[in-house]
């Protein structure tokens, strides 16, 4: 026993409270999600209070992961799990870690407060929560993931859950079949993970992703050209990066409106997680080689994504076309591989997951009280909702990266990112695009909420305010984000410092 | 002291003429003391449940034996027990034997478990446990067995028991004349055995498979396509399955899960004791378990795909999911993977577990509702959500996702084949994951159906009887996909011995 005291001296247990909270952001949902359908009686009517606590408890316990990581370092925990293949339960975090986790629980969060208003007289919603809160322990756990089984493990988890909740909830009776689309289109995806993921495995015997940095250089160049190129597709799928998003705009629109948040506004983001996190281990040369194809993709994912924006007549298939080119955006800055335009692209992570959401949260409340999603039977509502009115004009003026809105600053990173590499034709393309993002955007405002509002329209007024404040406080957060952008400017500068590309 | 080697045998067989008896007893002594009036099933009704309990109790008489018999095998070298003269019982206890065995004595208590509710309507069950208690002694005995003579002879108890209980319902026209199919496939395959063994004894002399071993004479292999041939139709391999999908679908679900989850498994255990036995050498052996494999898991997954029927759906999936363990095994034998045939064996595991689950959910579906086509169990799943979410975590787990069992063992499969660094062993593997991507194209809309909310039913109470059993499996599908360390430690000595085998 003497032994055990010595051990824990005052610095480990510091040290030891830290990386229990690791485990603890990623348990405590699991545990909840798995009492929810039990709940009876009296209880069953708090499952959505619950299930919103859990996941502000979640964002809490990421925030207090903050003083630790500014010691310096990462926090781990790690556990053996299936010591007789060499694969162990490893969780780490790290500056670019956090700030994706933060960005999807804070997301979760709001999205099951909205979900109070928005569900109520749906079935099953202990199930429902408690999908939720798989999802979103899902995306957690592929963030703090160390080992690659397990964050491949967590990432299908992210899958299951998001897809259950389209094919049980989903609006219309298309539901099903667009789940099984998505489905079909991420798990092919996942599967090019898996593919790479394995073969990384066993060429270098490791399974620790923050240890294949220093083991990629003696594997041969071809191979990992090739494993770069499945990890990149694998997760472009994810990201719905143009060509691979076709399974987008079908699960955002039919998914509902909750569900459609945290896919837009924190799993798509996953997709550039986990390119952070997995391509620049590979050696310079390769992923120079791929500079120049992941730049043109970006591109054209920016003006294919902006033109279908333009292009719909649906409220929320418009929104949903946004994320294809908002993604383009992140993925330009990426593949700069400058310092500035990777910092961009993590920036962005943040301020389009407040923006989208905040965007969707709006066309959301217009569904609740028209009842109506296309845009040409809407207008005119700026009187009879002055409030959303008001959110989602912030919010197209954020996207379109207007200054004093957020998305301003995570925009200029990524052109100026852009005009550091040689393809200077690329960054004026790209610099260009914001422009087309203003049409849409402003464009979806105008028709929406101004101009004639047609003869039939009659408009509820009974919105709830568990769906109005998330989006109130959204819309204060783009505003704030883009006057006192500097913590987020620190966290991002931190974020990219932690892969330790320098060099 | 060493533990004995027969006796789990000894208990499962005595244990079947012991059932019988008292079963006969409990009836005589009720019709005496009843009213003339009552008929057979009502009288057997009153003591069914004691009758599977007790029934159950052997079982796992029979599997607590097994422990020490484990013990003593890691310990100390497989065991031997036997009678002398050359047609005397021996037996021999090994790791693989003792796992194949351990699977048949676990699955079989678990589905004589959920036939005490299960098989309530039937008649004439003191002769259904009796039976199920002599199909477990039959696969028990193979696993087992030390010589051709024994494994043929259990392997004639197992099959011509199977026979008997896929006929049971012998009211019905289908049952009976599915029963009848397999017993004629399945007499055709005995005689090839036998056959088989007369060429082998004709050559070496022996029975003794150590002793064959040992005699090593190349004339036996002549028996090689006659073993191939017979233990091909028991173990359903492609070509030689087309009794499988009329008897797996037509028996009573409890006996499906059986065929499914151990019985076929037993008939390629005997192939693989064979022909190792014979001196067949691995990598020949393996490349043609390879063959049967692609051809198995193709036609497997093709053919569930136009199923209309539940049961024969997942018929069908067994005839893909026996190709799995084959590759795994296949690829092992061929280019010496570890982790392949590790992967194989925990397949067979984990398969047992999935497979035996979805046939007892479908029963339960059968029992309680009377559907048997799979377009008419329109939201089943709200009715009956226990029975959904465990059908929904077997068949995503047999389509390998994780955090499933069928996770864990595909992707060791997977990454054997990624270990050979041959092009075979990559070829092999994109047809495990397209096969695994072809099998979500039927789990996927079966699942669908269950939870479709077109036609809204109301929620069934559940007896206890059938939800135990599902409850047991269900969580050992989750818990071996999350902890899959005790599930290993019974498949790393058996891949062990496989290893010793080949040398």
């Amino acid at each position: 026993m003497a032994a055990i005291v010595i051990t824990f001296g005052p610095a480990e247990k510091k040290m030891s409270l830290n990386n229990h909270l690791l485990l603890a952001i990623l348990t405590f949902p699991i545990l909840i999600s798995l009492i929810l359908p039990l709940l009876r009686g009296k209880w069953a009517g708090y499952v959505g209070g619950i299930a919103a606590l859990t996941a502000g408890l979640a964002f809490l316990m990421s925030l207090a992961l903050i003083p630790a990581l500014c010691r310096g370092g990462f926090i781990a925990f790690s556990r053996p799990w299936i010591p007789s293949l060499g694969i162990g339960f490893a969780l780490r975090v790290d500056w670019l870690g956090l700030l994706f986790l933060l960005n999807l629980t804070g997301v979760t969060t709001l999205s099951l407060v909205y979900a109070w208003g928005y569900m109520r007289h749906r079935e099953n919603l202990a199930a429902f929560y408690a999908l939720m809160l798989a999802f979103m322990y899902g995306m957690a756990g592929a963030v703090l993931a160390a080992d690659m089984l397990l964050f491949y493990i967590f990432w299908e988890v992210m899958l299951l859950g998001s897809c259950a909740l389209i094919a049980l909830w989903g609006d219309g009776p298309r539901a099903q079949s667009v789940a099984l689309k998505y489905f079909i289109f991420t798990h092919i995806g996942s599967l090019l993970l898996l593919m790479s993921i394995l073969c990384l495995f066993t060429r270098t015997g490791e399974s620790d992703i923050y240890a294949l940095r220093a083991l990629l250089g003696e594997v041969d160049v071809g191979l990992l050209k090739v494993l770069f190129l499945l990890l990149t597709i694998g997760f472009g799928v994810k990201m719905a990066i143009f060509p691979l998003h076709t399974w987008l705009p079908d699960a955002h629109s039919i998914a509902p409106m909750p569900v459609t948040v945290m896919l837009a506004a924190a799993m798509l983001s996953m997709g550039l997680y986990g390119m952070m996190r997995f391509l620049p281990a590979f050696p310079a040369p390769v992923m120079e080689f791929f500079s120049l194809p992941l730049l043109v993709a970006g591109v054209l994912s920016q003006f294919y994504g902006g033109m279908m924006a333009l292009a719909e007549k649906e409220a929320k298939r418009i929104i949903a076309y946004s994320s294809v080119s908002q993604m383009g955006y992140a993925l330009f800055g990426m593949a700069t591989l400058a310092e500035l335009g990777m910092r961009g692209s993590v920036l962005h992570i943040v301020n389009h997951g407040i923006v989208k959401a905040l965007l969707f949260l709006c066309v959301g409340v217009v569904m609740h009280a028209t009842g109506r999603r296309l845009v040409a039977q809407l207008g005119g509502l700026a009187g009879r909702m002055p409030l959303t009115a008001l959110c989602c004009g912030v919010g197209a003026l954020a996207i379109a990266g207007a200054p004093p809105f957020c998305g301003f600053h995570s925009e200029w990173m990524i052109f100026a990112g852009g005009f550091a590499t040689p393809h200077t034709l690329l960054a004026v393309l790209a610099t260009i695009a914001p422009a087309l993002t203003a049409g849409y955007a402003l464009w979806f405002v105008a028709r929406v909420f101004f101009g004639p509002s047609p003869q039939s329209l009659s408009v509820k007024d009974d919105t709830p305010r568990s769906m109005l404040a998330p989006m109130v406080l959204l819309s204060i957060l783009a505003l704030a984000a883009g006057l006192y952008p500097a913590p987020l400017y620190a966290l991002a500068e931190r974020a990219i410092a932690s892969l330790g590309m320098g060099g | 002291m060493k533990p004995m080697v027969m006796l789990p045998l000894a208990i499962l067989l005595a244990g079947a003429y012991g059932v019988f008896l008292i079963a006969r007893l409990l009836q005589g002594g009720q019709r005496r003391a009843a009213d003339s009036q009552i008929t057979d099933l009502e009288l057997m009704a009153q003591h069914h449940q004691v009758i599977a309990l007790l029934t159950t109790g052997v079982g796992l008489l029979a599997g607590v034996w097994l422990v020490p018999l484990w013990r003593a095998a890691i310990g100390s070298g497989p065991l031997a027990w036997g009678s002398a003269g050359p047609f005397g019982v021996r037996l021999r206890a090994d790791p693989l034997g003792l796992f194949m065995a351990a699977l048949a004595v676990g699955l079989g208590s678990l589905v004589t478990l959920y036939s005490a509710r299960y098989m309530s309507r039937d008649g004439g069950l003191e002769y259904y446990y009796p039976l199920l208690l002599l199909m477990m002694g039959g696969m028990v005995g193979i696993a087992l067995a030390a010589d051709l003579f024994n494994l043929y002879l259990f392997c004639e108890l197992m099959s011509i028991s199977s026979y008997a209980l896929v006929a049971f319902r012998k009211e019905r026209g289908l049952p009976v004349e599915a029963g009848f199919k397999y017993l004629v496939m399945g007499g055709v395959g005995s005689a090839m055995v036998l056959l088989g063994i007369s060429l082998v004894y004709r050559a070496t002399g022996q029975l003794d498979l150590v002793a064959i071993e040992a005699a090593s004479n190349p004339i036996a292999w002549l028996s090689v396509p006659f073993f191939i041939v017979g233990f091909g139709i028991k173990a359903a391999l492609v070509p030689l399955h087309t009794w499988l999908p009329d008897a797996h679908g037509e028996a009573p679900s409890g006996i499906s899960a059986m065929l499914s989850g151990v019985v076929i498994q037993s008939g390629f255990y005997a192939l693989l004791r064979v022909l190792l036995a014979l001196g067949f050498p691995g990598e020949k052996f393996g490349l043609l378990l390879v063959a049967f494999a692609l051809l198995g898991m193709t036609v497997g997954n093709l053919m569930a795909l136009v199923q209309t029927k539940l049961k024969r759906m997942l018929a069908y999936s067994s005839v893909a999911q026996v190709g799995y363990i084959l590759l795994g095994l296949g690829m092992g034998m061929h280019f010496g993977a570890v982790s392949a045939v590790l992967g194989g064996l925990f397949h067979l595991l984990t398969h047992a577990a999935m497979k035996g689950l979805s046939f007892l959910c479908a029963g339960v579906i059968a029992f309680e509702t009377g559907l048997m086509e799979l377009e008419e169990m329109e939201g089943v799943g709200y009715a009956l959500p226990l029975v959904g979410a465990a059908f929904g975590l077997a068949v995503l787990g047999l389509a390998g996702l994780p955090p499933l069992a069928g996770f864990m063992s595909k992707w060791l499969i997977f990454k054997g084949g990624m270990e050979t660094r041959s092009p075979l062993g990559y070829v092999c593997n994109a047809m495990l994951l397209a096969n695994s991507l072809l099998s979500l194209g039927y789990y996927l809309p079966a699942l669908g159906v269950l939870f479709s909310r077109s036609n809204p039913r109301q929620r069934q109470e559940l007896s206890r009887w059938l939800a135990a059993p599902i409850l047991v499996l269900a969580a050992l599908v989750l818990i071996l996909g999350l902890y899959p360390r005790p599930g290993l430690a019974l498949a790393l000595p058996a891949q062990a011995f496989v290893f010793e085998m080949l040398r």
